[in-house]
């Protein structure tokens, strides 16, 4: 759906974005993570045509922009930032003037647009008095308005209460369901991770890492938590056994690095065999906030 | 862009300006509420002394209607159009939004200038027919304006609103500051042409300024002393009018949304 290559920019001597190379499938809710500052605004800004790019080429949909830029944006739907309104106005009669824009299917949708965000007993009261919240959803509605076949949206769980963010993980779940793709920035990894299918890290201009979820938090050596009744004869018993790579007394057990895939029935075998109780054998998942901050070169310059 | 979308775009341009209550009560108080004030004080003072002063309507007052609606009130209430429908999307961050619809700039300028001009034209107009309707219902036996005389009156208040607006919508555009557009504007029209038409050494130089070319234009001959041909004039106006359009279109073309 989205396809950058070599993609720079830079503001003054800063360089904002660095040779990005990214590819977003299509049907798919895309994260987009990086700590502020790092890009992340930049590359949709430029994906948007709100500014220029220095170096490097952009599609989405195929079609390349800004060349195509018009055709593009007629099913695309944004927020960047955060949603902005003309706050004298109604929630609905800042749809209209947005639905002006696009054209008159755009402005047939309001009453739909604004019931599928919950807002329509709202529609009619001015954006100045919504709440947080609301804003997002009224801006969630205006990427609607196009009918979009991708919306991109710029930290969109900001401000929301956990029952807002869990309405709006549900609502983006919903929008891939009906085929659309959602690219959604954030630096709230947990959310991310709950929510995308796919994702790209990005960090100081530069994309670092990206692909499904899967894959990113894949550990590069599988690990697993032992809980046993024995931790500190387990761990001799274990010591040379051929699929362990490394071994590590815990506080209730092992964590235990192994060599390869398999090899957690032998290690099970061996220990039940010299009459250690074990009652846990767990697979240890990273997050993609430990993927995230291993990544990143900030963690980095910490160490 | 299709007529339609155009239509839509002007008419919601219009529907964000309408709804700035405090931008609609100040210009409703520079329009209407000045002739109703001034022709109602003209009136007042009339009736109480009748010996003294004379009725409030006929040609003369007529003429002071023109003047007021067309070099002073008038230059406020378009600034003041103006300048809202120029920064407004800019301001509220809304452009952004409007330019990511794939819509282009030049078009989401543009349809500022009609609606700004439109909302200017009909509070004057409002205006206008108030003062000439007690022009006529004030005369009290004094000469009234020829029909003739209204409609060229009527005229020449919508050509000063018409540059007037256009160029506060350009320059708003420019600026990006509704702020430093109506002070400069203000400014200009009220403290610096005045000052520049009184300096008799710059002779024919004072043609390039709006309101001097609009005094050559007015129906009635009253003019602000600075003789120029009429062709100069209008080029003068139109020049007013199509320069601050031309930059604030380019200026909106290359702002970083």
């Amino acid at each position: 759906m989205i396809e950058t290559h070599a993609l720079s920019k830079a503001f003054g001597k800063r360089a904002a974005l660095i040779d990005a190379d990214l590819t977003v499938p299509r049907g798919c809710a895309f994260g987009f993570l990086g700590h502020n500052g790092a890009g992340k605004t930049t590359l949709i800004r430029l994906l948007l045509g709100l500014t220029q790019p220095d170096a490097g080429t952009m599609r989405i949909g195929g079609r390349p922009v800004p060349q195509e830029r018009a055709t593009v944006l007629a099913r695309v739907g944004a927020i960047v930032e955060e949603p902005h309104f003309h706050k004298h106005l109604t929630g609905r009669e800042n749809l209209r003037v947005v639905a002006a824009v696009r054209g008159p299917a755009a402005v047939a949708r309001i009453d739909r647009v604004l019931a599928r965000v919950g807002l329509a007993d709202r529609a009619n009261d001015r954006v100045r008095t919504y709440s947080q919240g609301m804003r997002q959803r009224l801006g969630v509605a205006r990427c609607l308005l196009a009918d979009p076949e991708l919306l991109i949206l710029d930290e969109p769980m900001n401000g929301l209460d956990p029952a807002g963010i869990l309405e709006f993980r549900a609502l983006i779940a919903e929008l891939v369901g009906e085929g659309r793709t959602v690219f959604l920035s954030s630096h709230l990894l947990d959310e991310v991770e709950k929510t995308c299918h796919a994702a790209a890290v990005i960090d100081q201009g530069r994309l670092v890492a990206q692909g499904p979820i899967d894959e990113l938090v894949r550990v590069r050596r599988p690990r697993i938590e032992i809980g046993c009744d024995d931790p500190h004869g387990a761990l001799a018993l274990l010591d040379g056994h051929p699929a362990v790579a490394n071994a590590a007394e815990t506080a209730d057990g092992l964590s235990v690095t192994l060599a390869g895939d398999d090899g957690v029935a032998s290690i099970n075998a061996r220990l039940v065999s010299a009459g250690i109780g074990v009652f846990k054998l767990q697979p240890v998942r990273e997050s993609l906030e430990q993927k995230f901050l291993e990544i990143t070169s900030r963690v980095g310059e910490a160490r | 862009m299709t007529l339609t979308i155009a239509r839509q775009m002007f008419i919601a341009e219009l529907l964000k300006l309408r709804r700035q209550r405090a931008v609609m009560a100040v210009g409703t108080f520079l329009s209407v509420g000045v002739v109703v004030i001034f022709m109602g004080y003209l009136q007042l003072r009339h009736a109480s002394n009748p010996a003294k002063y004379g009725p409030a309507g006929g040609l003369e007052a007529f003429k002071h209607l023109l003047r007021a609606l067309g070099y002073f009130f008038g230059v406020l209430l378009a600034t003041l159009i103006g300048a809202e429908a120029g920064t407004t999307d800019a301001s509220s961050g809304v452009f952004r939004d409007l330019v990511a619809t794939g819509r282009s700039r030049l078009a989401l300028f543009f349809v500022r200038v009609p609606a700004a001009v439109a909302l200017t034209l009909a509070l004057s107009a409002v205006a206008y027919g108030l003062g000439v309707l007690a022009t006529f219902a004030f005369a009290g036996g004094r000469p009234t304006p020829s029909v003739s005389l209204v409609l060229q009156g009527a005229g020449w208040i919508a050509l000063a609103d018409v540059a007037m607006s256009t160029l506060a919508v350009g320059i708003g555009a420019l600026t990006g500051s509704r702020a430093v557009t109506l002070i400069s504007l203000v400014g200009l029209q009220a403290i610096v042409t005045p000052l520049l038409v009184n300096v008799g050494s710059l002779g024919a130089a004072r043609d390039v300024l709006l309101n001097p070319a609009l005094g050559q234009l007015v129906p009635y001959g009253g003019g602000l002393g600075v003789a120029m041909a009429t062709g100069v004039a209008v080029a003068v106006v139109v020049g007013w009018t199509a320069i601050p359009a031309a930059i604030g279109a380019w200026r909106t073309n290359t702002r970083d949304a």
